[in-house]
């Protein structure tokens, strides 16, 4: 098949480019890995994997691995990506740095290893960074930096904030250690009553023995207290029965004024939802979940989709690993296509109208004005009594807002007609029967 | 001491009425009702439903057909009183949007195509604050360095000025609130279009900083 060689001027040009070109990539490859090698040396000062020791690098290092790379990997913990202890062994440097910059290219390129990764983290596509070999050379020497660390659990910080934030409730001195206290000041006092009837009876038997009293002191001697007949006594038995009728009666009118009141109501939901832990500790504004709040009549209740946010992701609470009972159910609700059955806290009687996004959006009212300090309850109850002596009160006491809002000009011209306060709720006929009763 | 006596009488029956204290709402109590047949809406109500068919018989007047409280549609699935939209049905709107049709995973499309009808004016991106500190701030946190207080559990919240995102597109940013991306999921559902939009120009000045 070979064929005889001629010698041609033009092939011999040809071969000569070939060799000079030749030459020429092997003069590149040898200058770059010298000039690697000695930026490495420089770097390290003599150490032979390439990665840089000096602290100046290792401190670049950990700022850019803060800034950019903890989003998504921790040194010791398996987050969105894999744990980087020790990745300095793992992986050659090459691999690491063209992993970096494009991640995908890697995969594509059918590197067992990345194609491997890749699909055990779910196919999560890792962000090209723009990052220089020198840039990844320092997080790298950061990662060996903290590898060579000991390792340390991760602490879970959501349990260390909810402690934070129940002792943040009290001052001072907490509940419990309060009732010890007092506990222990009643037993003194008791005590201490004791000594004082006992110092009084010898007191008294030694004054009795005495003969030279006269009368008026013997008087008070002998006299003795006669509980029996006090009891029976008409002025005792008035004073009781008035008392306890106070009492009754009492009791008999807050009764009739709870009567179609439902504050205090608290049922138990099918899920252990905490709106401390959602609102409070996570500050999920309460707009994310109860979607009509602004736009109808009802604020909503969410519906699993928007649990589902977080969810798909967030399985456990508290730095527990696994799926916690609760939020199996929601996974149970859309698995079984079966709607969860919250229990309604707010009743309105029928023959009253709310809207929630008039009170809301056009009022400006906050969530807490009537439902409480809703973030910090693990169980919703009812917090205002939504009577119509609460609802009108409030209508009576809030101004309006008619700043830079062209609809009340004419109203607040009107209103400063015939008064001198400012314009609330009720000059613009929040009283009226018709506002509410239709 | 008869007349004593009777005074003590009076006392207890005086006392039964102290019963009344029971009839406020406690726990899974609601407490008692003044007029329940005012109180229980008898056309489909939103939110609160009572699928038992008993429930109020007691003041019922009619013998037949379920009790006075019963308040579920026994046609619609698990008896609520509210269907789904019927598949593939498109809701009409006011200011004229139409359906948005871009793909799910198609992010570069999005971004060439999909333009902001909205301008950046100094309302529409206090706007578009108010809507990211109500439906982002938790993940993404205050100023989109994803270091919100869910964002920090949660994990892998990309921080808006980053390498990776600081140029999207506005019709990218869009189509990642619509669908989703990556650990983000899909919030079409919970905002609206307009609202969106805003959100992309307070996030776009976000991207900047």
């Amino acid at each position: 098949m070979l064929k005889p060689v001629k010698f041609s001027p033009f092939k011999e040009k040809s071969r000569h480019l070939t060799r000079t070109f030749c030459l020429s990539l092997v003069a590149l490859i040898f200058s770059a890995t010298v000039a690697f090698a000695q930026d490495g040396e420089a770097a390290s000062g003599g150490a032979d994997d390439g990665i840089p020791s000096d602290p100046a690098v290792i401190s670049a290092g950990e700022a850019l691995f803060k800034q950019n790379c903890t989003v998504c990997h921790a040194i010791n913990d398996r987050v969105v990506g894999p744990a980087l202890r020790d990745i300095h062994t793992r992986r050659p440097l090459p691999w690491i740095i063209s992993f970096v910059q494009n991640s995908q290219k890697v995969i594509q390129s059918g590197d067992d290893y990345a194609v491997k990764l890749y699909n055990e983290y779910n196919k999560t596509q890792m962000t090209s960074f723009d990052f220089s070999n020198e840039e990844i050379l320092s997080v790298v020497a950061y990662l060996k930096a903290e590898s060579t660390k000991p390792a340390e659990t991760a602490d879970p910080t959501t349990t260390t904030t909810d402690g934070q934030v129940a002792q943040g409730g009290g001052s001072g001195v907490p509940s419990e250690y309060i009732n010890i206290i007092l506990i222990g000041l009643l037993i003194v006092l008791a005590l201490i009553l004791l000594v004082l009837v006992l110092i009084v009876s010898v007191l008294t038997k030694y004054l009795a023995q005495k003969d030279d009293l006269d009368e008026a002191d013997k008087d008070v001697v002998q006299n003795r207290f006669d509980l029996g007949k006090t009891l029976k006594g008409n002025t005792f038995m008035g004073f009781a029965v008035f008392i306890f009728t106070a009492i009754v009666l009492k009791s008999v009118i807050d009764g009739l004024f709870t009567v179609g009141v439902q504050q205090g109501y608290q049922p138990a939901q099918p899920i252990a939802f905490s709106h401390k832990l959602h609102a409070g500790q996570m500050e999920i504004d309460c707009n994310y979940c109860h979607t009509g709040v602004r736009t109808s009549k009802s604020a909503n209740i969410p519906s699993p989709n928007i649990c589902m946010n977080c969810h798909t992701v967030i399985q456990n609470v508290g730095g527990q690993t696994g799926m916690s009972p609760e939020i199996q159910k929601i996974y149970n609700a859309i698995d079984n296509n079966q709607p969860i059955e919250w229990v309604r806290v707010h009743n309105l009687p029928d023959l009253a109208y709310f809207n929630h996004s008039q009170h809301v959006k056009v009022g400006g009212l906050e969530c807490q004005t009537c439902h409480g300090e809703i973030q910090e309850m693990d169980v919703v109850y009812q917090f205002a009594p939504l009577t119509m002596g609460w609802c009108i009160n409030c209508h009576r006491e809030t101004q309006i807002n008619t700043k830079d809002n062209a609809y009340y000009d004419k109203l607040v011209e009107l209103h400063e007609k015939k008064s001198k306060k400012p314009m609330t709720v009720e000059d613009n006929g929040g009283l009226e029967c018709a506002k509410c009763h239709y | 001491m008869i007349g004593n006596n009777h005074i003590v009488k009076k006392l207890f029956q005086l006392s039964g009425l102290v019963l009344l204290a029971g009839c406020a709402a406690k726990g899974d109590y609601p407490g008692v009702e003044y007029a329940p047949q005012m109180y229980h809406s008898v056309p489909y109500e939103q939110l609160s439903q009572v699928q038992d068919e008993e429930a109020g018989r007691w003041l019922t007047s009619l013998d037949e057909g379920p009790a006075e409280f019963y308040n579920s549609n026994p046609l619609n699935p698990s008896g609520m009183t509210m269907r789904m939209p019927v598949e593939g049905t498109v809701k009409r709107n006011a200011n004229g949007y139409l359906p948005y049709r871009i793909p799910k995973d198609s992010f570069a499309l999005a971004g060439r195509v999909m333009k902001n009808p909205l301008d950046s004016t100094a309302s529409v991106i206090s706007d578009g604050k108010a809507l990211f500190l109500r439906y982002c701030r938790h993940c993404h946190g205050d100023t989109g360095q994803g270091d919100g207080p869910v964002g920090k559990v949660y994990k892998g919240v990309l921080a808006y000025n980053s390498a990776a995102v600081k140029d999207a597109p506005a019709g990218r940013i869009f189509h990642v609130i619509t669908h989703g991306k990556g650990r983000m999921y899909a919030h079409g559902s919970q905002v609206s279009v307009e609202d969106r939009w805003k959100i992309v120009r307070y996030v776009q000045t976000l991207q900047r900083q």
